[in-house]
């Protein structure tokens, strides 16, 4: 079965993850607001999606900007079948 | 990661059964929505609205209510926003587009009650809808019997204000609307203490209708060879427009639109080129349900308008901004209302009209007929739609689907064989 892996960044609050995708638009790295995963927090909220490729850029901005909290940078692999629609 | 669950407490909501759907919303959206290839950086904002989608807004309307203003809950386009902003509350749409409240439903409600009316049923006696839990009162409409039942439901529970929309529309029927919408404008001061006046009456009709004017932008894209953006997108964004401050979600979609008419301009679409082109017509879709859109997009159409509440019903037609005394405005809102062709009218055939001018101006290939079980209404009319749009030699098919996942292969190949029917034209 194909893999697919997905990074997420998650936060204590959507105003951190807010901060984060302005500093990602200014630097040109690619990412979607996403539903964080179940299988990372209970809680819902937002969190971004980001290439795994990208997690040291994003580490960067993160340092530059002591002001954002995370929760961690989280890489998920997940099998590619879905649950809901078989198609 | 955000915990609302002191937010959700406060508004006494089942807390254990709450977190059910919190589980499978981020998988479900994720399928639907973050699988799609090319879109629009801007649907970010969507994006963030659905996975804040109890926690984020609610807190807002929570705040406001500490600072002593109101909120209402509706459920039908036919009830004008615009005196509620005009009372200085907020208006939010509320939850219904989910099987799971229909359990909850089923306790209050007949279990052959359309989906829609069921889901609300069960979302506002579950406990499990935070939406419901923050309104200081809800506006029911006399749009269906399944409805005009559940007002005298839910009256059990929380106050609610009940405006009756006549059958028709004859003179009288106009006459009848502008004093209910008059009734409504009196009740809305009394909830709120705020007294309505022309001059915010006319404050509030130039704020939504500029909500209004973004959503009739962002469809005007649609029409356009390979539109940039998904049906999908596009459904999200309308459903969003019922519950998210009006002022911030006309600037998000404007946003959007500058982003989408740049696409335009650079030839840059989401669908395959020879896609065939969808108008839906019939019930509308409240969050989370996406399942007709999903079906077509993953079978090769691409759908390119709603004649539908939750699509152009919404904002295709404008308030009037000339408006000058309280008398002029009930009668302004009153025949802007009723412009709306819904099929609890008899009789609607200008609902056929609209169908037909929507079908030519987003130059699409066919119809897709979308009705849920035990809508009545919306079922009968088929018949007469269908006949109309023969003579106009425009193919349609008529999907009748519940919430529910388990039909959605069936409901795949029958679209396929209707699209590739289109192709074969």
């Amino acid at each position: 079965m194909e893999k697919e892996s997905k990074s997420f960044v998650l936060f204590p609050s959507h105003m951190h993850g807010l901060s984060l995708e302005r500093k990602l638009k200014e630097n040109g790295i690619k990412y979607a607001i996403s539903p964080t995963p179940r299988e990372l927090s209970s809680c819902c909220g937002i969190s971004i999606m980001i290439s795994s490729t990208d997690i040291e850029a994003v580490r960067e901005i993160l340092s530059e900007n002591p002001g954002i909290k995370t929760d961690g940078i989280h890489t998920i692999n997940r099998q590619a079948k879905k649950r809901f629609f078989d198609f | 990661m955000a915990d609302y669950k002191e937010l959700w407490t406060s508004l006494d909501i089942d807390l254990e059964k709450h977190d059910q759907l919190c589980a499978v919303l981020p998988e479900f959206y994720g399928e639907i929505y973050m699988q799609q290839e090319n879109r629009p950086e801007a649907m970010n904002y969507y994006n963030f609205v659905v996975s804040e989608i109890h926690g984020y807004r609610v807190q807002e309307l929570a705040d406001m209510r500490k600072d002593g203003k109101k909120v209402v809950g509706t459920f039908c386009v036919y009830v004008p926003d615009e005196i509620i902003v005009a009372a200085n509350a907020a208006s939010v749409g509320l939850c219904a587009g989910s099987e799971f409240w229909h359990p909850d439903g089923e306790k209050v409600v007949p279990r052959n009650t359309c989906p829609l009316v069921k889901a609300a049923a069960g979302a506002l006696v579950g406990n499990t809808c935070p939406y419901f839990k923050s309104c200081d009162m809800l506006v029911g409409e006399t749009t269906c019997d399944a409805k005009k039942k559940l007002w005298e439901t839910f009256a059990e529970y929380t106050p609610i204000h009940v405006m009756n929309l006549s059958s028709m529309k004859r003179e009288q029927d106009y006459i009848n609307w502008q004093g209910e919408i008059k009734l409504f404008k009196e009740r809305m001061e009394e909830l709120t203490g705020v007294e309505v006046t022309a001059e915010k009456l006319s404050e509030s009709t130039k704020l939504l209708n500029d909500k209004r004017r973004a959503l009739q932008r962002l469809y005007e894209t649609r029409k356009v060879a390979n539109p940039p953006i998904s049906g999908k997108d596009a459904l999200l964004v309308t459903q969003i427009a019922f519950y998210d401050d009006p002022a911030r979600f006309t600037q998000m979609t404007n946003q959007l639109c500058d982003e989408l008419e740049k696409r335009i301009e650079n030839g840059e679409g989401v669908f395959e080129k020879k896609a065939p082109r969808i108008l839906i017509t019939g019930i509308p879709m409240a969050i989370p349900n996406w399942k007709l859109h999903h079906i077509i997009e993953t079978s090769g159409g691409a759908v390119v308008a709603e004649e539908t509440c939750t699509g152009v019903k919404y904002f295709q037609n404008l308030v009037d901004e000339s408006a000058s005394t309280l008398e002029d405005h009930y009668k302004i809102l009153a025949d802007r209302y009723l412009k709306t062709n819904c099929a609890c009218f008899t009789p609607n055939t200008s609902r056929i009209d609209d169908i037909v001018r929507l079908y030519k101006e987003y130059a699409a290939d066919g119809v897709v007929y979308y009705t849920l079980p035990f809508c009545t209404t919306y079922a009968a009319e088929f018949k007469a739609v269908k006949e109309a749009l023969a003579k106009e030699n425009i193919p349609v098919i008529n999907i009748e689907s519940d919430y529910g996942l388990e039909d959605a292969g069936q409901i795949k190949t029958r679209l396929e064989a209707f699209f590739e029917m289109i192709g074969n034209k």
